[in-house]
């Protein structure tokens, strides 16, 4: 694997994308400005905003950087640098986890700060650490069905399916018995329930990237 | 090194055949002297944006004939050979008089007839040079 | 170091509406090719697989040394590719393009670069998607030149082109070839420039390579003759014959094996060749679609 070649193309997917990801920063410092200003409204209103920015502009980049060179016919042009689908493939999902991650660990952080202040939320610990980790295993989904299909349709089901699935996935984890008691006490506990359910999202997300990767591999018609 | 040589895209003869006239005419003309540095196969290919496989075959044969002589490793120079100019001139002549009688027969001209033609154009020749030397 | 930079040996990709059967072709290091045939026919499917962007379903294909697709990494280290649907970034502009080769390919001439953009009328600093058609072609190029590959892949390279961009990219596509390890493989309609520029030539058609030879050969090879046959005279049987036109007692035959003797043998039969007419490469090509197309549904 050709690491200089990653870095570049994945630089140069920054590039086309910068002014969406500068304003999705900044958008993300006003989200935690507005947590600052204190208060369960500004935490709650700070948060909406934080989680509906990050659901943004992982849309943005990944249907941008993903489907975009197929749109503007500029596939050509990257897959004749001296690259193999190894080096292109992981350019685009690291590229889009790079921009993801640091707004998520954002919204990680700032929950478990909460949670750990605030005695009385102690028992939402485990769910929100589980939910967090939905959400990355969502946005894993988009980046891997955007890669493999490079359909705008498919793209945008994976998306609506990632944002169905955090509701869904949030009723059911919360209904599993070694989380549902003690989520609403307050005390900060870990059940063998939360570990697998832990274990099976990152389980997902391995399957889901290198899935796309495989499935890459396979491939016989880069363009 | 400029060629000099123009390709026309009109002329229906090979290309090669166009390439080697030209050096011919370049050396009757005494353009070029016998012993001079002709372009490289390479070179002319790129002056003239022409194929070097073409280029090639066009100094095969002006070697052939003895027109050129080309030096291993060193490029090509014009054949250090003093009757060069009338011979060339002198096959080409030989050729066009063949193509002539065809024509002329084609047309179903006599023999006289097609002698006839050619003594008057050389006649035409003739005065357009007198009056060009006394204008 | 290898003699030939291209190599297919046996090469066949299905589609459910079109396949490439069995295509072999060879292309010696230092020549430059020249590939024909009609919109359809397998030209931009063959180049593809020759890149590495499509996978054969068969065959072998070997690019400097490199066998494809599984090498195709290092083998694109040294070539420079432009194709028709190819398009760079619109947002950037062609310096943000020169700027982002650079690092990536080691022999990469930007005093070239730089002295291309002038001699083909570019503005470095101008964006990409403000650019005409043939800007954006000659763009492409410099790209791909500048970066002093040792194959260029040129898919449709003048398609597009105005008369007099069309002879600049032809010099510097000569001037490349000044360096006698360069390669050069280009397809095009425009069999004006094919048979000025092109050491060989390939014929494609309907996915199968119909004809493959040096340019000269195949200029030689072919020719029309013009014959005058008496009312009792039949009409010679020549070698190669792929067409027979004209009327009954002016017939024209089109033959892919001529030779000098062929005169004079119609002529001891009694039937006069009034001409012996070259073919441009473009009546040639016609002429062999044509007489393989007859066969097949013959």
């Amino acid at each position: 694997m050709n690491y200089s070649m990653v870095r570049s193309l994945i630089l140069k997917d920054w590039y086309f994308q910068r002014r969406a990801i500068l304003l999705a920063l900044a958008g993300g410092v006003l989200s935690l400005g507005v947590v600052a200003l204190g208060g369960q409204a500004g935490f709650t209103i700070g948060l909406i905003l934080l989680v509906t920015i990050m659901g943004l502009i992982s849309a943005i980049t990944v249907m941008g950087n993903t489907l975009g060179e197929r749109e503007n016919q500029t596939l050509a042009f990257t897959m004749s640098l001296p690259i193999s689908h190894l080096e292109y493939t992981t350019s685009k999902i690291l590229g889009n986890l790079l921009i993801f991650v640091p707004f998520w660990l954002t919204l990680v952080a700032g929950c478990m700060a909460l949670i750990v202040v605030a005695p009385a939320i102690h028992g939402l610990f485990a769910f929100t650490v589980i939910m967090a980790v939905e959400i990355l295993v969502g946005t894993c989904l988009m980046i891997a069905v955007a890669l493999v299909t490079e359909s705008k349709g498919w793209a945008i089901s994976a998306m609506v399916t990632a944002n169905l699935a955090i509701n869904v996935v949030g009723y059911l984890v919360a209904h599993i018995p070694g989380i549902r008691n003690g989520m609403w006490g307050t005390a900060i506990q870990w059940r063998p329930a939360a570990t697998i359910s832990l274990l099976v999202e990152f389980a997902l997300i391995a399957l889901l990237l290198g899935g796309a990767f495989f499935i890459q591999s396979r491939k016989t018609d880069f363009i | 090194m400029h060629s000099g040589i123009v390709i026309s895209q009109t002329d229906s003869r090979p290309m090669y055949l166009q390439i080697m006239e030209q050096v011919k005419q370049r050396v009757a003309v005494g353009d070029w002297a016998p012993g001079d540095e002709i372009p490289s196969i390479r070179q002319l290919a790129m002056d003239l944006r022409v194929s070097v496989i073409t280029i090639k075959r066009a100094y095969l044969e002006l070697e052939r004939e003895g027109v050129i002589v080309t030096q291993h490793g060193k490029g090509s120079i014009i054949a250090p050979n003093p009757d060069l100019s009338a011979r060339l001139y002198g096959e080409e002549f030989s050729e066009h008089v063949e193509k002539v009688a065809q024509l002329g027969d084609l047309l179903g001209l006599s023999s006289e007839e097609i002698a006839r033609r050619t003594k008057e154009a050389s006649s035409r020749l003739n005065e357009a040079r007198l009056t060009k030397e006394t204008v | 170091m290898n003699d030939l930079s291209v190599q297919f040996h046996g090469v066949s990709k299905r589609y459910p509406h079109f396949s490439l059967e069995n295509i072999h072709l060879e292309l010696p290091t230092g020549s430059i090719m020249g590939f024909i045939g009609a919109n359809g026919a397998g030209k931009s499917t063959t180049i593809r697989i020759l890149m590495g962007l499509v996978h054969q379903d068969a065959g072998t294909v070997q690019v400097l040394g490199h066998a494809m697709p599984a090498n195709q990494a290092a083998a694109k280290l040294d070539i420079g590719f432009v194709s028709e649907d190819m398009r760079l970034y619109g947002q950037a502009t062609l310096a943000w393009h020169m700027d982002f080769l650079r690092p990536i390919y080691p022999r990469w001439d930007q005093s070239y670069a730089e002295s291309l953009a002038r001699r083909f009328d570019l503005k470095p600093q101008q964006k990409i998607k403000g650019l005409s058609h043939g800007q954006r072609v000659k763009a492409a190029l410099l790209l791909a030149l500048a970066r002093r590959p040792r194959l260029l892949v040129l898919d449709e390279p003048t398609t597009g082109l105005d008369p007099v961009a069309r002879v600049e990219v032809l010099s510097e596509l000569m001037a490349a070839l000044a360096d006698e390890e360069r390669t050069i493989l280009f397809s095009s309609h425009n069999t004006l420039d094919v048979e000025q520029i092109s050491d060989q030539i390939t014929f494609i058609d309907r996915g199968r390579i119909i004809d493959s030879d040096d340019k000269e050969a195949f200029l030689d090879r072919w020719r029309r003759l013009r014959l005058l046959l008496p009312p009792d005279v039949v009409l010679p049987r020549l070698p190669g014959v792929v067409d027979v036109g004209g009327s009954g007692r002016l017939p024209v035959l089109t033959t892919n094996r001529f030779e000098p003797a062929m005169v004079s043998v119609c002529n001891d039969l009694g039937a006069t060749v009034q001409a012996v007419d070259t073919m441009t490469l473009e009546e040639i090509f016609v002429a062999n679609v044509h007489s393989r197309r007859e066969q097949l549904t013959a």
